[in-house]
């Protein structure tokens, strides 16, 4: 299976932490975050997370399945770069 | 609750005094976390532990990571500095929270005394919700100073966490289908049929269907051991029947598996099987990761269970059962004696098997002591065999076996450790004896890291490495009977195959902990 680019477009509380864990998941699996745009949304209590991912089909849909399972993720998408 | 206090976390020490709870104090706080997750593991309920910042905080990790892995809920209260000092690398400060976060679940660093109620809630929701595991409260000492009017919650309901999940009908449709279809079909239990109390609801659907059952070595106990449809255990140190039948299997029915490399290295190798595949389990990330399914299912095991079992049609498959049993009966575990009148180490485990009756609870360490509690007892109950499959912590029997005592007094319970792994929490005996546990503590002593020699053997052509335990003054080192006396626990060494059984059956009569000393034939290979 080919590597190739995914966006991983993350809505999360805006909490102390979360940044960590959910970079943390991704890089303690072995996988290199090509890169990473944190901001606000209008809702105050929500950030976005845009994460680009190099990976598998596989990989990145066993990364988004372990993000949903994160007690803070409160949704992923993702897309083909 | 079981913990070791220190001074970031005394504050709370001081209503542990005056709680309605039990406190166990532990010897390590590693050990502590063990005695949890015994505890939870024998129970299905959470265990608690509580430990002091800094050190104390860092000794759990490999308790929390144990428990973690194999889907066990356990909450660890951790004291931290005050929070005017995070950050400041004071004294005893470590950043529990970022260490632990991938040994655990979730964690929690707690702001403001009005926050307890609520993150205790979540907490303990979040430990035994979804796939059960392990989760921190992470507590700074002005935190514990400070009053507050907040009330615990009458329910929680978190933002971004709900992990219920059921079958869809057309889910359930072609799982019943398949069933009824299968001419050769197996059941794979693992470790979430135990943790969704699915146990029976396997068994019925085996028995209604005419399916055998194997299980995974987080799954043994399952199904009773002695049961025509039981197989024992899958994988690399598996039975030759329950390895034959997945490879011979036209429909393999995972239930609460996780598909670890030493399952799929045998019987999915590539992570592929030629039979259809289904998987249910309630992790949805555990569906297609090590192994793609045909069918995968995210749900309760039991709720699926109970479903699927009023759908299958009643079914003998008398052909199929017959070839399995046949299987069963030439192919049983067995071994060589290797030296005359020197007791072989699977020997030591048919002695507890034989000394065991309804209510023993066989809790195993790490290494080749491990698989043979796996292969040479004859497991009958759910939550009656408790070791760390995922991490293989050596250590974690002794402490391990202290919680699951303290958690069903009404059994006995038996550790069986390698000489190794006795070695790293063998403190804890101190605690068995204090709280006056009659548990037992087998040391399988052939004197060496036997797992890791028997790999060297077959692997590095016998080239040994850091491996032997040099015997002092005939005894082992350390002299495990005089270790136990200066416990205060009754020790006993033998060393001749004929008082073998004698000796384990009079330990499992003892009124306090008992440490029985095997001295085997250090050659013996898995
Ligand atoms: C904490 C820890 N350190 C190292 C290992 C690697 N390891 C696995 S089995 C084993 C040998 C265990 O020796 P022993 O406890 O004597 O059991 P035996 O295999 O001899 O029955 C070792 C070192 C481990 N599983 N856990
Ligand atoms: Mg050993």
């Amino acid at each position: 299976m080919t590597e190739e680019t995914y966006r991983l477009n993350c809505f999360v509380e805006n909490k102390p932490g979360v940044l960590a864990r959910i970079v943390g998941l991704i890089s303690g699996r072995g996988y290199n975050i090509q890169t990473l745009n944190v901001g606000p949304t209008e809702d105050g209590t929500v950030s976005r997370m845009r994460i680009d991912v190099l990976g598998t089909e596989r990989v990145v849909n066993q990364i988004i399945l372990q993000l949903r399972n994160c007690v803070n993720v409160i949704e992923v998408t993702s897309r083909r770069r | 609750m079981f913990g070791y206090p220190g001074g970031n976390v005394v504050d709370v020490f001081d209503h542990v005094r005056t709680a309605k709870f039990r406190f166990v104090l532990g010897r390590h706080e590693q050990g502590c976390v063990h005695m949890a997750d015994g505890y939870a593991r024998a129970t299905g309920r959470p265990g608690v532990a509580i430990v002091t910042s800094g050190p104390g905080a860092t000794n759990a990790i490999t308790g929390l990571a144990t428990a973690n892995v194999d889907g066990v809920p356990l909450v660890l209260v951790s004291g931290q500095v005050p929070l005017s000092q995070i950050g400041t690398d004071a004294f005893q400060e470590a950043d529990m929270t970022g260490i632990c976060r991938a040994a655990t679940k979730h964690s929690f660093l707690v702001k403001s005394a009005d926050e307890i109620p609520e993150v205790v809630a979540e907490a303990f929701y979040i430990a035994t919700h979804g796939k059960p595991g392990a989760v921190v409260i992470d507590v700074p000492r002005n935190v514990q100073e400070a009053t507050t009017d907040a009330r615990y919650p009458e329910r929680v309901s978190l933002r971004a966490y709900h992990p219920e999940s059921a079958a869809t009908p057309s889910q359930v449709n072609r799982l019943a289908k398949w069933l009824n279809e299968a001419k050769r079909p197996v059941l794979l239990a693992g470790g979430g049929v135990i943790a969704a109390n699915a146990a029976g609801d396997v068994a019925a659907l085996a028995a209604k269907a005419g399916i055998p059952v194997v299980t995974t070595l987080m799954g043994i106990g399952c199904v009773s051991a002695s049961g025509m449809h039981s197989l024992g255990m899958a994988g690399l140190y598996g039975s030759y029947a329950a390895n034959a039948a997945l490879a011979a299997a036209d429909l393999v029915v995972a239930l609460g598996v996780r598909f670890s490399d030493r399952v799929t290295e045998r019987c999915f190798p590539n992570g592929v099987h030629r039979a259809r595949l289904v998987h249910v389990d309630c992790d949805p990330s555990s569906i297609d990761k090590n192994v793609t399914a045909d069918l995968g299912i995210v749900a309760d095991v039991k709720d699926l269970l109970t479903t699927v079992n009023s759908r299958v049609k009643p079914s003998l498959r008398a052909a199929w059962l017959a070839r399995v049993a046949e299987w069963k009966a030439k192919h049983p575990f067995s071994y060589r004696q290797l030296r005359r009148g020197v007791i072989m180490p699977q020997a030591v485990v048919e002695a507890v098997d034989r000394a065991a009756d309804g209510r023993t609870l066989l809790v195993a360490d790490v290494g080749q002591n491990q698989m043979w509690c796996a292969q040479y007892f004859r497991h009958s109950h759910p939550r009656r065999f408790l070791c760390s499959g995922g991490m293989g912590t050596m250590g974690f029997a002794l402490p391990a076996a202290i919680g699951a005592a303290i958690a069903r007094p009404d059994c006995r319970v038996v550790a069986v450790a390698g000489d190794g792994g006795a070695q790293m929490t063998i403190q804890e005996l101190a605690v068995a004896v204090a709280e006056r546990l009659p548990i037992v503590l087998v040391v399988v002593n052939n004197g060496c890291l036997g797992m890791v020699r028997q790999m060297q053997d077959e692997s590095f052509g016998g080239r040994r490495c850091a491996v032997a335990f040099p015997r002092v003054h005939g005894a082992g080192c350390p002299d495990f009977v005089k270790l136990a006396h200066a416990y205060g626990a009754g020790g006993v060494r033998v060393t001749d195959p004929a008082k073998l059984d004698s000796a384990v059956a009079k330990a499992m009569r003892a009124k306090g902990p008992t440490l029985v000393d095997v001295v085997v034939d250090p050659e013996a290979n898995v």
